[in-house]
Order: C-alpha cells, then structure tokens, then sequence
C-alpha cells in the first residue's frame, strides 16, 4: 500500500484516539435495533455491526483521502447491518431506523432504486445515520436474506479487489440479482397471501361457516381456538375432579385427514357425533381409579378411538392413530390391543364383530 | 423408589424404579431436580424397573417435560409396562409424552 500523506495519517491517528468512543457507539447502535426489533416482533436473520478496522481505513484514505477534511467526515467508521427474510420488513425497519436515529438523506442511498429499468445487481438500502449523543456518523445495510448472498458472494468473487470485471461474469451476477429480485418479490406476496388466507378462515370460522375451509395445520389451529373440545374435556375431568394439562393437538391433523375429515366441518361433525361415546370410554377407564390428572387431548384421543373403532377399525385402525401420535415403536401394538380390550363391552362396539 | 441418573454423551438417562405414589413423589421430585436444569439435552425416563404410577408421579414427569421444554431438551419416556401404559393412554399423557 502507498504512503499516507500528513494530512490522512493525521485522521488515522485521529481514528485511534477514537477507538473507545466508536465501540462503544457500535454497541449502542447494536442495542438499540435490538430493542426495537424485540419491540416490533419483526423476525431478522442477522444483526450485526463491526468497527471499521484500522487497515480497511488505511486503504481508504490511500485512495481518496483527500475527500475527508476530518474523521467525523468518514460515515462508514461503524457500520450496522440488518438482513430480513422479505422485502417489505426492510422498508420496516428502514421506518424504524429513521424513528431511532437522524438520518442523513444526502448521503444515503438506496441502492434499490438506482437501476434502471433493464439493469440489476447490488440491491440494498444504506442509511447514513447519526446516533444521539454521538458526533460520528455510521452506516447502516439493510437487505434481504437473498440480497445479503448475492452480495457476499459478488464480494467473495473479487469484486472489491479492484480488478476489472470481465462483462461475462458480470453479466451471470446481474442475471442472478434479476433472478433473486423475483424470487424476493415472490416470498414476500405468498407470505401477504398466506396472511390473507388466515384472515379469511379466521372469519369463515368465525362465522360458523366450516364445511367451507378445508383442514390443514393453519385451518386445525383456528378452529381449535375456539376450544370446541371443552365441554368434552371438563366431562371427562368431571370424573375424578382431576385438573387438565394442555397438550398440542397438531400431531390429530393427519389422524383426522385418516378418519376422511376434509374440511373443519367435517372435525366438527366427527366431534358432535362421538363425543358422548368419547365420554363413556373414559367413565369406563377412569371410573375405577383415582387418577386426577389428565392431558387436554382426551377428549380428542378417546373421540377417535372411538370413531376408529365403532367403523370397525379393530386393533390395526388403533395401532394406526397410536403410530400417528406416537410415531413407529413396538409399543404401538400392545396399546392398541389395551385400548381394545377396555373398549370392546361397550355400546359403541356393536358395529365390530 | 429409586431413581438414578447417568449422563451419556448428549443424552440424561433416569432410572426409575419401584412403585412412584404420593408417598414416593416428594423424594422421586427431589431425585429428578438435575434433569430440569438439563439444556438442550435429551432425557430419557427409563422406566423398565418402574411398576406403578400414581397421579402424583405424572404430575413429576408433567414437570419434567414443561422444564425440558423451557430449556429446549426432550424428553422420551422408556419401556413403561403394560399398567402405566394403559395409565398413559387414559389420561391422554401418550400426547404428552413420546413412548418408546
């Protein structure tokens, strides 16, 4: 590397004597996104910040030194750098940075939005922020999860090095960004979509409207918010005053897609059918004993029990919701043939002979 | 009731043993306090020499996963016999727990 002339070893020595004060604004840059991303709930991939290192500046001030009268004039001292799954959360934080710190418009860039309309490549948004309390300026990246790896590994290829870019390569880069701005856009309106669809089931279940939403993890959780299980289960647990412990019920979704329920109207209807035969299995094996602790699955558990085996699914229709709840174990089997066994002399049994 | 616990590798292994009632759930509660600590560990409840289970020793294995959760571990229930089998289905704990 050239010399340094006076004047860029004058702000290099500046820069050391600064040391302290730039880790320290680097750790209140750092805890401020922090908290406000904690705040927001906003789900980042990275959050992190660096000091300029002594060498980087070096080479800096070797190339255009003469720019900066002082220090304070180098805006890149600390720099902060967020990456988002989605587009839109960058435009959010981006709001939220300019509510935490002062931005500095003029220097700031928005890399997005400076191709033209047949060009791609670097995509990000960089503010140049100033922190209260603090006479540095810093930089802040904000970009995608698929911005932040198209630039690292544009960055990876050389292409700070200096050397010129051989306009093939460029060119397989640039296809590449236009290719990950699509697929960015794309993430972005199936999660808008997705965001959507809950609504939309949320009200369809909301307004009782069930044979129309058809049952998968989404539609499952919803229908389940409104606790249609309660009454069942506060019977049960009515049996030997026992107390009920909640229990997820997302491992039932694929028992009931295997008892042929399609939509939410369908669960509802298995539910309403088999509930007072759910109950009378778990008179038939709680009566007896003295046991005062139950799972918030009972009454669902004994519901398809029930259901498997008054349409004659026998000991394998068990065996199947115990491996669907369980997972594949040898004990799978014996549970089935317990459950059988303690169900097989009551009314609800009469179709499995 | 007597309950050990051995560590192997990533996993933390009770050993339960004898008949878990009310009379037996303090001193088994006491014996089981390491596995709530566990991070990020597996722990498994083997429970081949345990021959009884009573409200009071769920309540102990209910905490033990709630702890395990909170801690980001996981908690595998071993070789129950059939009576704490038929236990486990009854009070709906084969959701709570996985049964191997």
């Amino acid at each position: 590397m050239e010399a340094l002339d006076l004047h860029c070893q004058l702000i290099l020595e500046q820069y050391r004597e600064s040391q302290s004060v730039l880790q320290q604004m680097k750790e209140d840059v750092l805890r401020c996104l922090r908290e406000a991303l904690d705040h927001s709930g906003l789900i980042v991939t990275t959050l992190e910040a660096r000091v300029k290192t002594e060498q980087s500046l070096a080479g800096k001030l070797a190339l255009k030194g003469g720019k900066y009268a002082t220090l304070e004039d180098i805006t890149d001292l600390v720099g902060a750098r967020v990456v988002t799954f989605y587009t839109d959360d960058v435009d959010r934080i981006a709001s939220m940075a300019e509510q935490l710190f002062e931005i500095d418009w003029t220097n700031s860039v928005d890399k997005r939005r400076l191709h033209q309309l047949d060009s791609f490549g670097y995509n990000s948004l960089h503010y140049i922020c100033r922190m209260p309390g603090y006479d540095f300026r810093f930089e802040l990246q904000l970009r995608t999860t698929l911005q932040h790896a198209w630039a690292a590994i544009n960055h990876d290829t050389g292409y700070k090095s200096g050397i010129e870019i051989p306009h093939e390569y460029m060119r397989r880069m640039n296809r590449l960004a236009g290719m990950l701005e699509m697929a960015d856009d794309e993430f972005s309106r199936i999660r808008t979509e997705l965001a959507d669809y809950r609504r939309r089931v949320q009200k369809l279940v909301r307004n009782g409207k069930l044979d129309d939403v058809l049952l998968d993890g989404d539609t499952f959780r919803s229908y389940l918010q409104a606790d249609p299980l309660r009454k069942l289960n506060k019977r049960i647990a009515a049996i030997n005053q026992a107390e009920i412990q909640e229990a997820p019920l997302t491992r039932y979704l694929r028992v009931l897609k295997e008892l042929q329920c399609n939509t939410l109207g369908d669960v509802d209807r298995l539910i309403k059918r088999y509930e007072d035969d759910a109950y009378l299995l778990a008179r038939h094996q709680l009566g007896n004993t003295d046991l005062d602790i139950l799972s918030s699955a009972i009454g669902l558990q004994n519901i398809c029990i029930v259901c498997i085996l008054s349409t004659g699914g026998g000991k394998i229709g068990l065996e199947r919701l115990f491996e669907a709840l369980n997972g594949h174990n040898s004990q799978n089997g014996a549970l089935a043939e317990l459950t059988y066994n303690q169900a097989r002399n009551l009314p609800f049994m009469q179709h499995d002979n | 009731m007597t309950t050990t616990i051995q560590e192997d590798g990533n996993q933390l292994i009770a050993t339960l043993a004898g008949r878990l009632d009310t009379a037996a759930a303090v001193a088994t509660a006491e014996a089981v306090k390491p596995l709530l600590e566990a991070q990020g560990k597996e722990i498994i409840l083997d429970c081949s020499g345990l021959e009884y289970i009573s409200s009071s020793g769920l309540r102990i294995f209910l905490s033990i996963r709630k702890e395990a959760a909170a801690h980001g571990s996981k908690v595998i229930v071993r070789s129950i016999n059939a009576d704490i089998r038929q236990v486990f289905m009854m009070t709906g704990f084969i959701s709570l727990f996985e049964i191997q």
